[in-house]
């Protein structure tokens, strides 16, 4: 670096400056499907419930815990066959709630993993249902005010560890329902 | 603050994407601005592609990767990918320029730490093995004089980011930025505010910087820590007296490239009154956040040889 950077830090602190916490939306579902299937006609939405078996079955086969029935996914039509699927699904951690999509290829392998939305909270709300409901439905609409004008962070050293488990689960529903 | 436009709004035909998959143990988030969506949505999965193709050579928990292999190897001389050879290169300068503060051969330490998972298929590593051992050759071989692990998880990290980005330069993006779990680099033409961490509260941002181009990495505690027997233990280690760093401090680290930046942000961390030197070597400055007892954040930025308090111009602002 030629120069040294233009810090900020300090009018921040003594201001007392901290932004809340960040949420970032980064595709909604139409978008990763057209991304993962760019030459599919259709994608129909499964609408089914699981039963108690099916939801036992993936908690087994994953060893996770399943917390809904309902999983959206969707069945990939190109030229009239089948191809494939796309679920959906979310995650969180202590700080972080994460959406996103998984294509599978028609017998079940993977073929993509895309992040919908990333947003953080300060910990508590994550967990608490009425929070997390704020946001069912509304990737179709007006994007959220939740610090959405910060764009970069440096030091945030997230573990994956909760999509992994995702994906263990996405792979065993596959198993249950989709198959 | 000026600098909290996005990089799009310079050129306002340009379309700006995001896009972020996990890789390489975090969220790697990559926005870019060219001139058409395909263009740019192109150019942002062949980032990706570069992410995955060095996470695949480099990750230590990949058995099939060049970590892996090293690790398994004992001593004696092996052919690596050109991407993990030129960063085992850039770590052997680090290590050198700090006298082994930085020190990729940390990685029995971490795992006797329970922050690295023990391999059965890696060879015993030789107690007094350090980064001297791990010798460049030709060809894309490194010799190692000795048995060791080795972890490249942060520089790897950074390489990965400066890699990516290059890609998106070449595919002739306008402005672009890769975040890989807070090691992020940049290029356009427009200044950004980059956010920290408050080492105290990881979920509140503190504006740190404003960049139009280059690199910054962060390392702080509060994602990584680990209880170790009696101790709360973070993967920054010192790479010397082979022992975690204490302190819930952050250190960020504003460089040209973002592996340097990476790297140096461990180097502030195991000795904070001898960066400074170092950090000049390599044309990088950082900012040292801490907490004092009545738990206010009091921040510091490298300067010359050594640190410049920012906390007492903060009370003079503050009153």
């Amino acid at each position: 670096m030629k120069h040294a950077p233009t810090w900020l830090i300090a009018p921040a602190l003594a201001a007392a400056a901290a932004m809340p916490a960040h949420a970032v939306q980064y595709l909604s579902i139409e978008q990763a499907q057209k991304d993962f299937f760019p030459g599919a006609d259709r994608f129909e939405p499964i609408s089914m419930l699981l039963t108690a078996e099916q939801k036992g079955f993936v908690e087994k086969a994953a060893g996770v815990r399943m917390r809904y029935f309902r999983q959206p996914m969707w069945k990939v039509v190109e030229n009239g066959r089948h191809v494939g699927w796309v679920v959906q699904d979310e995650v969180y951690g202590k700080h972080e709630y994460i959406t996103y999509a998984v294509a599978l290829d028609a017998s079940g392998t993977v073929r993509g993993l895309e992040i919908l939305d990333y947003r953080e909270t300060h910990g508590r709300e994550v967990r608490n249902a009425r929070w997390r409901a704020q946001f069912h439905g509304k990737r179709h609409g007006a994007p959220l005010q939740l610090g959405n004008d910060i764009q970069n962070i440096s030091g945030a050293t997230l573990s994956c560890r909760h999509l992994t488990e995702g994906m263990r689960r996405i792979l065993a529903l596959h198993e249950a329902v989709l198959q | 603050m000026t600098a909290r436009r996005s990089p799009a709004s310079s050129k306002p035909a340009d379309t700006l994407l995001r896009r972020a998959r996990p890789l390489l143990g975090t969220l790697v988030a990559i926005r870019a601005a060219g001139t058409s969506t395909a263009s740019t949505d192109a150019a942002i999965a062949q980032a990706f592609e570069v992410v995955s193709h060095l996470h695949a050579r480099m990750s230590y928990h990949d058995a099939d990767s060049d970590v892996s292999r090293i690790n398994r190897a004992g001593a004696g001389t092996l052919e690596i990918d050109p991407h993990t050879w030129n960063v085992l290169a850039a770590a052997r300068r680090l290590s050198e320029a700090s006298d082994g503060l930085f020190d990729i051969t940390v990685a029995p330490a971490l795992a006797a730490h329970g922050l690295l998972p023990h391999h059965a298929s890696h060879a015993e590593p030789a107690a007094n093995a350090t980064w001297r051992d791990v010798v460049l050759r030709s060809g894309h071989r490194v010799e190692l004089l000795r048995p060791l692990h080795i972890d490249l998880g942060g520089i790897a990290k950074g390489y990965a980011v400066d890699c990516a980005l290059d890609s998106l330069r070449r595919a002739g993006m306008h402005a672009a930025c890769v975040n890989a779990g807070g090691d992020l680099r940049m290029f356009g033409d427009v200044p950004e505010t980059i956010h920290v961490r408050h080492p105290l509260a990881p979920t509140q941002l503190l504006p740190l910087c404003a960049l139009t181009e280059g690199a910054v990495a962060t390392s702080a505690p509060y994602f990584s820590a680990r209880q170790s027997g009696e101790q709360v233990v973070s993967a920054l280690f010192d790479g010397v007296r082979r022992t975690p760093c204490p302190g819930a401090r952050s250190v960020s680290v504003v460089a040209d490239d973002c592996m340097t930046a990476d790297a140096l942000t461990k180097v502030v961390y195991a000795d904070a009154a001898h960066a400074p030197a170092v950090l000049a070597g390599f044309g990088a400055y950082a900012l040292l956040l801490d907490t004092d007892a009545a738990g206010r954040c009091r921040a510091k930025q490298s300067e010359g040889a050594g640190w410049r308090e920012l906390s007492s111009e903060l009370e003079v602002a503050a009153a």
